[in-house]
Order: C-alpha cells, then structure tokens, then sequence
C-alpha cells in the first residue's frame, strides 16, 4: 500500500530524515518509534503528502507522490485519512459540521445520508449522541475521537495516526488503543500509527518500525522487538536515558 | 551595516515573491476551482456589511471636518463657494479610498491575519489539506473576492457620508448658499473622480486580502505568532495602501485627469 525509499529531509539546517526505507503492506498496521523528535510525525506527514522530501520516494499504491503539486495530491489524500494529534477540529464548526465536512466536500448533499453517516462514524468512536456540541467544549480525549471519526467517515482506504495517546490519562490512553485496534478489524484499513508508547505499540501493531537518527533502524513484529538483545532498542524500551543522579 | 541593509533587502524580495506567489494561485483558483458561494457570502457579509458603521463614521466625520477647515482657510480669501468641490474632490481621490482602506485593513485584515493564523499552529490548515481541499480554494480566494466586491462599495458609502456631512457643514456656514455650495460640488466633480474612488478602493481590496492572507497562512510560534500575525497585517497593509497611493495618484490621474 505504502513504499518509503530513501527518504531524506532536512529542516533549516537539520537532517531530520537520512534515508528512510520502509514498507506498509496492505491491511497491515504499523507502528512507527522512536523518541522525541526524531522525525516519527515528519515521517508521517511524507506519506500523505503535507510534507515534500529533499530526496527520496513516497509510493501510495505504487504512485510517487513526492513532489506532485498540492492539487493532484487531493486525489491520493483521499485515499488516506490522517489524525492529528490535537485532533485538529475546525473550531466554528460543531461536531456534526466537522465530520460532515469530508463528505461535503466530496460531494455528498444529501442532508440524510450525511446526518447518518456522521452518527455512525461517532457512534464507532463511542461518541452517539454528541453531533451538537462545540470543539470547545470537548476534553483531549473526545478531541481525538472526532477528529478519528472525521478521518473514517470518508471510508479512507489507509489511517495516519500521529501521536494518538499522547497528552491523554492512562485510562483514556487504553480507550483510544482499543479503538484503533477496533477499527482496523471492523474497517479492514492500513494505518500506521506514530507513537512513544510500549503500550500503544504492542496493542495495535502487525509491525514495528524504530527511527533512530533519522533511519529505520529496527523493523519487525512487536515480540521480536520486545525480545530484541540490541542496546538502542532495549534502551528504548526500558527507558534508560544513560543519565545518572 | 551593508550586510545589515543587503539582508533586510533580501527578505523584501523573498517577502515580495511569496506575495507574487500566493497572487498566482489565488488567480488561477479562482479560475480552476468552483467557488465556494456560501463561503464568499458570509465573507461578504463579515468584511462589507460588518464594516459599514466605522467607514460611515470616519467618511462622515472627516467629511465634516474637511469642509470647517476648507470654510475657516478659503473665508479669508473669498472663496467660500469653493468648499463644496475641495472637498468633493479630495474625498473621491484621495482621502474616501486611503481612510477606507486603512480602516478596512484594521478592521477586516486583522480578522482575516488571526483567523488563519490561528488555524495554521493548531493544525487545521494541515487537517484541511489531508481531507483533499486546497487552503487557497477554501480560505483565501473567498475572502480576497469578498474584499475586492465591499470595498468599491464601502469607499462609495463613505465617500458619500463624507459630501453628505460636509454639506451640512458648509451650508451652515455664514455667507455659503446652499444652492451655490451644490452647484459647485456639481460643477468640479464628474465621473472621472467617481471611477478613481473605486478603482482605488479595488486595489487596495487587494492589497490588504493578500497581506493579511499571507501573514496568516505564514504564522509560526504558536500564541506569539498569532498574536504578531495581525499587527504586522495591519501595519504592513496600512503602509502599502500609503505609498502605493501614491504611485497610483499619478498613474490615474495620467488616465483619468481632473478638473474642469
């Protein structure tokens, strides 16, 4: 479905991306690690586009879509829905306007079967009943659900998930992993998902890619990770930082 | 300090072309891509129809107060009857489209600077892009079109208020006939002048809906940016409509010259 090849981007001075090679298999979800800026969301961002590379491919179902002009990109974004990790409401709109809003776009006018299809794509997301209620008045955690019922209700073929627990409770964190897994049983879609969360991770992924200094430099299934004797990736996981009192 | 002033000349290029740039793309969209009615109506509504009272305030007043001030200098000269058309004609081509788009370019480019760039740090410009839809199409050709139709209109209504204004002052002045005072207005104003106001009031249309527009899709640094994104809409607007004035003084009145 997706084929990174040598990707590379650099950031004013900063090489953030030194020459990415991955591969997302259709139906697959993977989880792309690492730690704070180290590229994980810039990563992301390459794969539907709102990023352009400085070298290197991004192949959506083998079409490169590195350096198409915005316009032409509209048609592979809607391949490929994406949730932010504020969720990224439009906030004059209300919850029904906001998921609404794809499928007005693509041309759906049907009063009816837009006001359906928003309360099931909330009522997938735990949230029947909320169609009213302004972006404002919604926590972080409600924030994610409708931007994720937003990103699914155009019945995108692939879902981007960046940073999806992150500034979330534990118990609202497990909600949303339960979520995600939910949907890619119920919807069948590719998503990959950008994390620092073990526990994200080894609940939702198929695979685990971990980007350390801007490569992937670990790419397998989450008990191979997990099991993995490699110092960076074991330092990873355990959460050493090298540093002493 | 040459490298100060060889940097600073730079950035207004590079700034200049980032302008040209979003000229071009708001042109061909408007060209390529359905326009989005609904958008541009509210825009309307929000730019022109929202910003009548301060454009009819400051028309009305200056418009007065220009017809004292013209009354108390020409009295002592003898040339009351000329008041009428001084002020006339100033307010069509000059003082009616400059007030109107300063105020405007307060008023609506400010709006227009925070409300994207408000949208831009907390991702919904990003979010707008992932769903397919071009931020050109959906947030900048509205409203540049809604401001290239309010403002001919606005500098109309302030302009008027403005010959409305000074006419009750003028008229009230001793030794000023009404019938004169008009006569006069008539006499030194003619269409000319009229399509001097509103061309100017197009341009600087233009002006501030790309400034403002620019300024907002370029916001960086969170809450600073968004606090900086309308004053440097506004103050960088404001200068451009005083001295693109006047350049574009001379050029019309190249094609448009005045008088009798």
């Amino acid at each position: 479905m997706i084929e990174v090849r040598d990707l590379h981007k650099t950031l004013g001075t900063e090489q953030v991306l030194r020459g990415v090679d991955l591969r997302i298999a259709t139906g697959e979800t993977c989880v792309i690690m690492g730690r704070s800026g180290c590229g994980k969301s810039v990563l992301l961002k390459h794969l539907i586009g709102l990023m352009q590379p400085t070298r290197g491919e991004v192949l959506v179902e083998g079409e490169n879509i590195a350096g198409l002009p915005e316009r032409k990109l509209g048609e592979v974004r809607k391949k490929i829905g994406m949730l932010f990790q504020s969720g990224a409401l439009f906030d004059s709109m209300n919850v029904e306007e906001n998921i609404g809003f794809p499928l007005k776009e693509a041309g759906v006018r049907d009063k009816k079967e837009i006001a359906d299809r928003v309360a099931e794509a909330l009522e997938m997301v735990d949230l029947a009943g909320e169609q009213e209620k302004m972006p404002e008045n919604l926590s972080g955690g409600m924030r994610k659900r409708v931007g994720l019922a937003r990103t699914i209700v155009g019945r995108p073929a692939c879902i981007l998930y960046d940073e999806p627990t992150t500034g979330l409770d534990p118990i609202a964190s497990d909600s949303i992993n339960h979520l995600i897994r939910r949907l890619q049983k119920r919807l069948r879609v590719t998503s990959v998902v950008v994390t620092h969360d073990m526990k994200t991770a080894y609940h939702t992924a198929d695979r685990i890619a971990y980007l350390h200094e801007g490569r992937i430099y670990f790419h397998g299934l989450p008990q191979e990770m997990h099991e993995s004797p490699d110092p960076v990736v074991r330092d990873f996981i355990e959460g050493r930082s090298g540093d002493s009192d | 300090m040459f490298s100060t002033i060889g940097r600073l000349a730079l950035s207004f290029i590079h700034y200049l072309g980032e302008l040209a740039l979003l000229f071009a793309e708001t042109v061909k969209a408007m060209f390529v891509a359905p326009i989005r009615w609904r958008l541009l109506l509210r825009q309307v509504v929000e730019i022109g129809f929202r910003s009548q009272l301060v454009v009819a305030v400051t028309g009305g007043f200056t418009g007065a107060v220009m017809a004292a001030q013209t009354y108390f200098q020409f009295h002592r000269l003898g040339m009351d009857s000329a008041v009428g058309a001084v002020v006339s004609v100033s307010m069509f081509r000059e003082l009616g489209p400059v007030l109107t788009g300063l105020m405007v370019s307060g008023r609506v480019g400010a709006a227009i600077a925070a409300e994207i760039g408000t949208m831009k740090v907390t991702e919904q410009i990003d979010a707008l892009r992932a769903l397919g839809v071009y931020p050109i199409d959906y947030l900048v050709v509205p409203r540049v079109l809604a401001l290239m139709i309010s403002m001919p209109l606005l500098v109309g209504e302030s302009v008027a208020l403005a010959l409305l204004a000074s006419h009750f002052v003028g008229t009230n002045m001793p030794g000023v006939s009404a019938a004169y005072y008009q006569h006069q207005t008539v006499l030194y104003t003619d269409s000319s002048d009229i399509i001097m106001a509103l061309t100017k009031g197009f341009f600087f249309a233009v002006l501030i809906g790309f400034i403002a527009c620019h300024q907002g899709l370029n916001t960086k640094n969170g809450a600073v940016g968004v606090g900086r994104a309308p004053t440097e809409a506004v103050v960088i607007s404001s200068l451009a409509i005083l001295i693109s004035n006047f350049f574009l003084s001379f050029a019309l009145n190249m094609i448009f010259p005045g008088g009798v």
